[in-house]
């Protein structure tokens, strides 16, 4: 309780938190609220916003309906997003741990892999995978937490060359652990908070790497998708300018969400170390 | 707007636009035309071989039949639909085994060196026939050119050819290159490839990658004062929405091949200066036809295929995906020919009731979740209405309980998917009518097509009384018999559905006010712009 005290007292961590808040009762009542496929076609072409109650942020090209596609791109996007987040933690984890504790050559050869992915653009990495094994959803995942595991490990790793060094360590071998339970039992919970923290950073980028990837058209074509969105309206931008600039402000406003969220957190476990 | 109206309706008329658009004035100003000036335009992609002998498409056309020249030229008022350029008449042989060419005198190399009856003779034996995408099909039985003198080229064909066939393939498949150039060496790393020499009102001066074309005025032009342009520029711009933005800037002065996006063209004909025409394209008709892999049991079905024609709202598509630009589509032969098209085929009117109705019958029934079979649907990347198309498609299969997945590729994907690795259930291509269905449109059904060839019949689909009729026309010499042997295909192909056609569309150019002579043949995006030039 403490805690979510702490973190409420900052005014940017409220925003953020109510942002989310607002943004996964989105995503988790789209099915409700717009029950069906929403890229059917529900109307004429290119209604504009607030002109039809049934309609009331307007529609597409087509006659697609333009709430809809919003609701259930905000699914898309924060599925994408943290499933991207998790894997990216996930296996920046693991190669960390493994790479800190293991030291030597396992050290050596997993850090200048990790060099290799670091010095390749993130996007460009995301671009050539999608473009290569064909976009789908699950692609799309796996090809941003290509580029984004490289932070957390190289965060793990820091950890776990100064966690692994301890004394319950030393406890830990001396009673004969495994060493692979060592490191996944002992030492990777505790280096995991300053991997965590990446997190919302992660996640922020990679709705954006997603949206990016659906506006050069490499997004699953089957979901609706914000990026996606942005793309068809920007054909008609002249013409028709919310197309684009409604699935952007809810670009900005997630992301936005998304950033100050984890910065909140960042800064009340910030306060409690500095307190203990 | 009044331009705009004329075509529209005369889209929808079909044939009588082309007698209707010989009764209008000339688009543009009753003033003689000036001389000099540049002429800045966009592009919207930079094709590397600027050959038109060798890839004859309209991506190079567009930039390179200014340089090098055709026999002849699609016209709206010639007879026949052509007027001559490098050749001065064409007379075909009752047999069918000759035709005789005979060529313009006085007529000049951009390097001063004379032009031939050799150089016709090498273009067509050395290059048209083994080594164009279409030249392959058209001329595949021409043997041999006889050049009795130097303005007399005779081709000679092994098995009879129709002359109708020859005739209506000039425009697009009879660019001559110089022989001097490239009788040495291999002709597909010729030099002159990049860097076009040919006959033409402009002589090709520079590529910069990435930025732009420039051509130069052609001194020695045998066309009595033309051109008037002194110099071409195509401006590069890849992006669609940057052209209209560039139009009104005043940076470019034209933008053809509906660079301006059609949702657009509402708004920018309200510009003053600027003017939006949708003439001059009529022999650049473009099908929009849903492609059907016959290899999957399900599509294999004539009730199935049947079904999903009507249930395909084509007044939707033309109002709201091509915004009134186009014209709904009754069979492989485009409304506006005016030599084969024929309405008398079967039609699918939307009805999804009986689409339903049909997979019912069929034995196709909707499982609990209202779903029949599932199906893989690739749109074709080139334009936006194909992409739009797809969308607009999985949904109106949705309506008959056909769960379509979309599947994106880009384009060079795309074709190997279709047309080699045949991994698709249905496509959307857009197939291109060339003024003959012999040329590019009856191998969309054929069968016996090797594996690889794009825009050909790679579904798998196959009917002993087509290829018999396909066989049968293009031997075929007498040219209403042709004829109508090509409107019983247009018949056979409307009733069995090898493939479904939806629409057809041309394209749109936004021009200044000031440039004139615009859309005066139905090529003329890809014609040789002598006579276009700039007023004030």
């Amino acid at each position: 309780m403490n805690r979510l005290r702490r973190f409420l007292q900052t005014p940017e961590a409220i925003a953020g938190a109510i942002i989310l808040a607002l943004l996964i009762v989105m995503a988790l009542a789209a099915p409700l609220l717009f029950p069906g496929d929403p890229q059917a076609i529900a109307g004429p072409a290119l209604l504009p916003p607030f002109q039809d109650l049934s309609l009331p942020l307007g529609t597409d090209r087509l006659g697609r309906d333009v709430l809809a596609e919003l609701f259930h791109g905000a699914r898309t996007s924060l599925a994408v997003g943290l499933a991207a987040a998790a894997a990216a933690l996930l296996i920046g984890s693991v190669v960390g741990t493994l790479a800190g504790f293991a030291g030597g050559l396992v050290d050596d050869v997993l850090m200048r892999i990790t060099d290799a992915f670091q010095t390749v653009p993130g996007f460009l990495l995301a671009l050539a995978f999608v473009s290569i094994v064909g976009p789908s959803l699950g692609v799309v995942v796996a090809a941003i937490a290509l580029g984004a595991w490289t932070g957390p490990a190289r965060v793990a790793r820091a950890e776990v060359l100064s966690i692994r060094e301890r004394d319950y360590v030393a406890g830990a071998r001396v009673i004969g652990m495994h060493p692979l339970e060592i490191a996944f039992r002992e030492v990777l919970p505790n280096a995991l908070p300053p991997v965590l923290a990446l997190s919302s950073v992660i996640v922020a980028a990679a709705i954006l790497t997603e949206a990016a990837l659906s506006f050069l058209g490499l997004g699953d074509p089957n979901r609706v998708t914000w990026g996606g969105m942005i793309a068809e309206g920007r054909t008609v931008l002249r013409t028709a300018p919310f197309l684009s600039v409604v699935p952007g402000i809810a670009l900005v406003l997630t992301v936005l969400g998304v950033y100050l969220a984890g910065e909140g957190v960042v800064e009340s476990t910030a306060v409690r170390r500095s307190l203990s | 707007m009044s331009d705009l109206t004329i075509s529209r309706r005369g889209l929808l008329a079909g044939s009588a636009l082309l007698l209707a658009s010989t009764a209008l004035p000339t688009i543009g100003f009753a003033q003689t035309p000036k001389k000099g000036g540049r002429l800045i335009l966009a592009a919207d992609s930079e094709p590397r071989n600027l050959n038109p002998a060798i890839v004859a498409s309209n991506g190079v056309f567009f930039i390179s039949s200014k340089i090098v020249e055709t026999l002849a030229e699609a016209s709206f008022d010639g007879k026949d639909g052509l007027e001559p350029r490098l050749a001065l008449s064409w007379e075909g042989a009752a047999d069918g085994l000759t035709v005789t060419f005979k060529l313009r005198d006085g007529v000049k190399w951009h390097d001063g060196k004379p032009f031939t009856s050799a150089d016709v003779a090498f273009s067509a034996l050395q290059i048209w026939k083994p080594l164009q995408n279409l030249g392959r099909t058209v001329f595949k039985d021409l043997e041999a050119v006889d050049t009795p003198d130097e303005l007399t080229a005779v081709f000679k064909f092994a098995k009879p050819t129709p002359f109708q066939l020859i005739r209506n393939a000039l425009p697009a498949l009879s660019s001559v290159v110089p022989k001097h150039l490239y009788e040495v060496g291999k002709i597909e790393d010729n030099p002159a490839n990049n860097a076009p020499v040919g006959t033409g009102p402009f002589k090709f001066a520079e590529y910069k990658a990435g930025q732009y074309y420039r051509l130069a005025r052609n001194d020695a032009y045998w066309g009595k004062d033309e051109p008037y342009l002194d110099e071409i520029v195509y401006q590069v711009l890849p992006d669609r929405t940057s052209a209209a933005a560039a139009l009104e800037a005043e940076e470019i002065q034209l933008a053809a091949f509906s660079a301006v996006p059609l949702a657009d063209l509402d708004r920018i004909s309200k510009v003053p200066g600027l003017k939006v025409i949708t003439k001059g394209y009529e022999g650049l008709t473009y099908q929009l036809v849903v492609e059907i892999n016959h290899r999957r049991k399900e599509l294999a079905d004539l009730k199935v295929r049947q079904a999903i024609a009507h249930a395909i709202d084509k007044d939707f598509v033309i109002k709201t995906i091509f915004l009134g630009y186009a014209a709904a589509a009754t069979g492989p032969v485009p409304k506006n020919d005016p030599q084969f098209y024929t309405a008398d085929v079967p039609t699918y009117a939307f009805d999804v009731a009986k689409a339903n109705a049909l997979l019912d019958e069929a034995g196709y029934k909707r499982a609990d979740d209202g779903k029949r079979f599932a199906l893989k649907l690739l749109p074709a990347p080139y334009f936006n209405e194909t992409k739009q198309f797809g969308d607009y498609l999985r949904q109106a299969l949705a309506a008959i309980g056909i769960d379509a997945e979309i599947v994106n590729n880009d384009s060079a994907a795309h074709i190997k998917a279709v047309y080699t690795d045949h991994a698709f259930d249905l496509a959307v291509g857009p197939p291109v009518f060339r003024g003959d269905p012999a040329i590019s449109t009856t191998i969309l059904v054929q069968s016996g097509i090797p594996d690889g060839v794009p825009f050909s019949n790679q579904g798998g689909y196959k009917n002993a009384d087509l290829d018999a009729l396909i066989i049968k026309a293009s031997e075929t010499l007498d040219t209403s018999a042709r004829t109508e042997l090509y409107k019983e295909f247009q018949k056979k192909v409307a009733a069995d559905l090898p493939l479904i056609n939806v629409a057809e569309w041309s394209f749109i150019s936004v021009a200044r006010d000031t440039v004139g002579n615009i859309a005066n043949n139905p090529r003329w995006a890809v014609s040789n712009w002598a006579d276009t030039y700039l007023a004030g």
